[in-house]
């Protein structure tokens, strides 16, 4: 027991109790039985259900709300808190039809179904009365049932303060309350999320998958001309719910043999959520988050929650393809490797290692990155291999590794909800890492964490900051130095911290001399007050953690920006402790896990440098060859080499470069000019256009593996479904095609390829399949002993002397494209699609919310150009020409434009318009930086997003589901005063009573 | 030098091959299971004599009306009374000791083999004999046990009535 714990008394027995713990939470902690419908831990107490009343210290409460306090009397068992807490189930009932044998929820899980049934409860003391209200059916994922709606408002709850999106209320002023969508209107016409929150928590079948209707079951597919009767019939024989229970639990068993649960990674953003898939067949039923989840708990967002069935769609790749004249044409595997044998081996041949490029992916897994690094160096003999986080974050990664030694986020999402003060950078969390916002927004709304968002665009975390700043573009490194140099200036730094763990104070100093308030005005347009403003609230905040992404990243001084942020957190003490730290969002499920595995052109694995001889060495004893001594291409000089006939073949799986990387007509162009192009992939992407030979790849879900999520954590992902068709897991074609190099691999599992990495690099030496089992997850480093690292730099910084280094640095200008192209141009993700949208277009509910892309344009620039919803204009760069319709909005200001990258057409993708302008130090191309010049050619036309999208709903804020509004019903009575009254009639008195009880 | 290019020459099967192959796949079925084969089509040819076939598809063809059709005729209350009954049998099975139940069967076994003896002599008796074949320790346990059963059963009718007031 550890020192502030204590103990408290439930039904005669001791339990330990932990200060701020509930007796619901201590009696849950020990497997003491108390009902509970409404309370979950990731939701917190609502007091909706009234089941989870007991007797504590001689008064009748509900234990969801009752802090244990030392020495604490509690009873569950007498015959008074029984009939309270069947009184509350009851109560439940009447708003819920048990007809278990034929619900889609009965699968095990339904926590109505399985407190009745602990409770014993024998049959219904209100009859059931179904509510005046149609189902919702309008949302193309999930429908509300009123009739089987219990009014617990768990989905409120997660709408409002957990997902905080804000668009589920119950109304308790109507006769019969129910849950409505904003301000009552179809669920699809909402400003709903789709997030699945509320269908995640939902306790019964009141809100459902649409994908779990009518297939989960043995008996749910029924018409309901036969369902309707049944029923009937069903309550009619029924004696009691005992044995309603018996039929419908041999039916849940019978489920098991045919829907299977697997726990799978997400892959949609670096957040690295975690859940349970269920299948039947290829059917992909649902996917369901569970407590557990490291990262989530039981949060998705609307990628996550719906975006699968991808996997089973008529287009996947299934069988190699072999281009012969002006088609490609089927071919089997041994023909395809033999023939990227002969060609890559032949190239290496005559024009020398160095002639082949290597492209990995970052939405693979680490085993399969590992395993194409491997084959790169290993078989290959170059270090010509690089992944596409040279097109987001390794300016982030660069700036930490200078600063503080880590590449990687300073802590975890937990972190992230704990700190006083977050600051957000160029970001858009809520809807590139929908579900990491989550804890940005409910700790901001109910715990009092102050939100700073600087950006261009008022994205949704902007609506909702304390402060909300827009500088000019490209301009962050300026005003974040002039706030470090403010905060020394005050004399507010983090003196101890400095003098004893970090180097470089003087020096550092000395650079901030130019960034005065007055100059960062003059550059960044944010007034002095304003940076006065954040500097004051960076200085009152006992923690703060700063969150950024590409609005920092894509630009000439990339690596310079991400360094001052870094700096601006070692100046004022915010590492090493919880709530504080550097936090760049990593934009895919395994960018951080690509690099961490070794897909770059300078490291190997776990970042130890090829230019290392012992660490070179340590390699080339493993895996028995020699080694290339220096570093090879990235991404932007191989496009380069490309060009200059340097590079001859390209080896690419899993990334769409052609349409990702900056000025595609330009890398469209190098594709043209190799000589030997091999893609691998789910789809015929546009890359795949390019290529000499395209092999079908199988997705996360048809394979075994692990990610790296953008906290560090190291998750396991386990194989859903089998490979569709002949496609294979990428490792194991890198697999098989080493071995036509004589390679003589051998690898059963991914396990293996695992184990290997962990006896040569480090940082993930405690790795192993089994500590990783289910939802256990590794945050790194990991030590031999297992023992990982959620937070760095408690003790010591990454380097030899342990001791940070400030970094002096200085603003870079950004390209500027000239005074015709008179319109800033931004980019950037949406919520409902990933990226171009190969994978998430082919889903059908997702497509139907966000059916193409859209150009956001000011108010100020629709007036000036006559610009509404729907007008189609051309944009012209000096690299390229796009044609998209206009969304008039203000979140975006003046001349700045915002083009997303959810299209897959020629015409319309923004990476036509960029320029091969990248980061000085780390060669990310300068995707936030150009100019365009915009025409008007049709000025009325559709709006390309329909009015059915969430943008345009409207939200309801509150705190939780206002239970008072509930209580203060005339129709209802509290369940102490109902017992009373009770009591009372039968001329016993409440004291009486409560000795009874006792 | 790789122009883009979109067209992908499917291989489309071979309908022939490919029916050729499931042809093979089933005659190698039929083979290897020859005697079952032969007796299910002896069966299928009387089902088809008797037209069930016939039957059946029309039930098939219209299964939503017909199961709507039977599933309200099953709830019917005497339907419901069979299920219930049908279920208080179960239980009332349920309630039982086998040990006990072990013992009464034999009771009722050996009972029964008296009594057919009985049948068989046609001799009279007397009621005086009678009376006093009451004192044997056979009848008296018999009768004991007959007493606790009726004891018990007016228990739970009691018990029920209360319940129903």
């Amino acid at each position: 027991m550890n020192e502030s714990s204590f103990s408290i008394e439930i039904n005669g027995k001791t339990y330990s109790a932990m200060p701020g713990q509930t007796i619901l939470d201590v009696a849950r902690a020990s497997d003491v039985f108390i009902p509970g419908i409404c309370y979950t831990p990731n939701l917190g107490s609502i007091q909706t259900c009234d089941t989870c009343y007991v007797n504590a210290g001689g008064e009748l409460v509900r234990s969801c709300v009752t802090k244990a306090i030392p020495g604490l009397v509690v009873d569950t068992e007498s015959p008074l808190v029984q009939e309270a807490q069947y009184e509350g189930m009851s109560r439940i009932l009447k708003n819920h039809e048990l007809y278990c044998t034929v619900c889609d929820n009965n699968n095990g899980n339904c926590t109505v179904h399985n407190t009745v049934e602990h409770m014993g409860l024998a049959h219904q003391k209100y009859p059931f009365e179904a509510k005046p209200y149609a189902p919702d059916n309008s949302h193309p994922f999930y429908r509300y049932e009123p009739d089987q709606c219990i009014l617990c408002g768990r989905c409120v709850e997660a709408c409002q303060d957990l997902q905080v999106n804000e668009t589920l209320t119950i109304d308790w002023s109507r006769e019969v309350p129910r849950v409505i969508w904003d301000n009552d209107v179809p669920i699809n016409e909402s400003s709903c999320v789709s997030c699945g929150h509320c269908v995640n928590v939902c306790p019964c079948n009141a809100l459902m998958e649409k994908s779990m209707l009518g297939e989960a079951g043995y008996l749910t597919g029924i018409p309901p001309k036969i369902l309707g009767p049944m029923i009937d019939m069903t309550k009619e024989v029924e004696p009691g719910y005992k044995e309603i229970f018996a039929i419908s639990e041999v039916e849940a068993a019978m489920r098991k043999s045919r829907i299977k649960r697997t726990k799978t990674v997400c892959t949609y953003c670096g957040v690295g959520c975690s859940f349970e898939m269920w299948t039947k067949g290829r059917d992909i039923l649902r996917v369901q988050p569970l407590e557990e989840a490291p990262v989530n708990g039981i949060s998705t967002c609307v990628k996550g929650k719906w975006g699968w069935d991808y996997v089973n769609h008529e287009e996947r790749l299934t069988k190699p393809l072999i281009r012969k004249g002006d088609e490609f044409v089927e071919a089997t595997w041994e023909e395809a490797l033999d023939l990227v044998a002969e060609k890559l081996g032949g190239i290496k041949e005559k024009y020398g290692p160095d002639s082949i490029g290597y492209i990995a992916s970052s939405k693979c897994s680490n085993e399969e990155n590992y395993l194409f690094q491997k084959f790169a160096r290993g078989i290959m003999g170059t270090n010509n291999v690089d992944n596409c986080s040279r097109y987001c974050q390794s300016p982030a990664t660069a700036g930490l590794m200078r600063t503080v030694g880590h590449g990687g986020d300073a802590g975890t999402i937990h972190d992230i909800a704990s700190s006083e003060l977050i600051i957000v950078i160029g970001a858009n969390p809520a809807e590139s890492h929908p579900v990491l916002a989550t804890r940005v927004k409910r700790a901001h709304k109910l715990n009092g964490q102050k939100l700073i968002v600087v950006d261009l665009r008022e994205n949704e975390l902007a609506q909702r900051a304390d402060l909300l700043v827009h500088p000019k573009p490209s301009t962050d490194l300026i005003w974040i130095s002039a706030v470090t140099k403010y905060i020394l200036d005050n004399g507010w730094e983090a003196k101890e911290f400095l003098q004893n763990r970090v180097n470089g104070f003087e020096d550092f100093a000395k650079s901030l001399d130019k960034f005065t308030l007055q100059y960062a005005e003059e550059k960044t347009g944010i007034s002095q007050e304003v940076l006065i403003q954040i500097a004051t609230m960076i200085h009152e905040a006992k923690s703060v953690c700063v969150l950024w992404a590409m609005g920092i990243t894509q630009h000439k001084g990339a690596t310079d920006a991400s360094t001052s942020i870094s700096n601006l957190l070692l100046i004022t003490g915010n590492y090493g402790r919880k709530g504080t730290g550097a936090y760049p969002l990593r934009g895919h499920n395994n960018v951080q896990g690509a690099c961490d595995f070794g897909t770059m052109p300078a490291w190997f694995p776990g970042y130890e440098p090829v230019q290392d001889p012992k660490v070179r060495e340590r390699y080339e004893k493993s895996w028995g060859t020699k080694l290339p001594t220096e570093p090879g291409h990235d991404n932007h000089h191989m496009v380069e080499a490309m060009h200059d006939d340097r590079l001859k073949a390209l080896y690419l799986f899993g990334e769409e470069m052609a349409l990702v990387d900056a000025n595609s007509n330009f890398v469209q162009a190098a594709f043209e000019k190799l000589e030997f192009f091999v893609v691998q992939d789910i789809f015929f992407s546009k890359t795949a256009q390019y290529a000499d030979v395209i092999l079908p790849a199988a997705p996360s879900l048809e394979k075994d593996g692990t990610f790296v999520n953008t906290e560090r954590r190291i998750q396991r992902f386990y194989k859903v479904l089998e490979p569709l068709g002949d496609s294979k897991p990428d490792w194991e074609i890198f697999q098989e095609l080493a071995n036509r190099f004589g390679a003589k691999w051998n690898y059963k599992h991914p396990s293996e390829i695992m184990d290997e990495v962990a006896s040569l690099a480090s940082l993930f030496a405690g790795v192993s399949y089994e500590r990783l089992e289910g939802f256990k997850s590794l945050v790194w480093p990991v030590s031999a002993d297992g023992k990982d690292t959620p937070l760095l730099y408690t003790e010591k910084f990454a380097f030899p002397d342990g001791k940070a280094r400030l970094v002096p640095v200085d603003w870079t200008p950004p390209f500027e494209a000239g005074p015709e192209y008179d319109l800033h141009l931004n980019n950037g993700r949406i919520l409902e699609h990933f990226h171009e949208g190969n994978m998430t277009y082919r889903n059908e509910g997702l497509t139907h919310k966000v059916p193409e892309v859209w150009l956001e344009v000011s108010h100020e620039l629709a007036k000036e150009r006559n610009l509404e919803d729907g007008t189609l204009v051309g944009l012209t760069s000096p690299y390229g020409y796009v044609e998209v319709k206009v969304i008039v909005t203000d979140r975006v200001k003046g001349n700045e434009l915002y083009l997303p990258m959810n299209t897959r057409e020629d015409n319309e993708a923004v990476n036509y318009l960029t320029s091969s302008y990248h980061d000085l130090i780390t060669h990310t191309p300068a995707y936030k930086e150009m100019g365009v010049k915009m025409e008007v050619l049709e000025q009325k036309g559709e709006p390309p997003l329909p009015k059915h999208n969430h943008r345009y709903g409207n939200r309801v804020p509150q705190i939780s589901v206002k239970v008072e509004e509930k209580w203060n019903r005339p129709d209802f009575t509290s369940i102490n005063e109902l017992l009373e009254q009770k009591e009372d009639e039968n001329g016993t008195g409440y004291q009486e009573n409560q000795k009874r009880s006792s | 030098m790789a122009q883009a290019i979109r067209k992908i020459k499917k291989e489309v099967p071979n309908q022939k091959e490919e029916q050729d192959q499931a042809t093979a796949e089933i005659m190698k079925e039929l083979s290897n299971n020859k005697d079952a084969v032969i007796a299910a089509i002896q069966l299928m040819k009387g089902m088809q004599e008797m037209g069930i076939y016939d039957a059946v598809r029309g039930m098939l063809d219209n299964r939503t009306e017909v199961g709507a059709i039977a599933i309200q005729q099953m709830n019917q209350p005497a339907m419901h009374n069979v299920i219930k009954n049908g279920m208080s049998g179960v239980k009332f099975l349920g309630a039982l000791q086998p040990g006990q139940m072990d013992t009464i069967m034999a009771g009722v076994g050996l009972g029964l083999k008296r009594l057919s003896e009985t049948g068989q002599q046609v001799e009279k008796q007397s009621i005086w004999k009678m009376r006093k074949r009451l004192q044997s320790p056979e009848i008296r346990a018999a009768m004991t046990t007959m007493i606790d059963f009726m004891e018990g059963m007016g228990e739970a009718f009691l018990k029920n009535r209360n319940k129903s007031q």
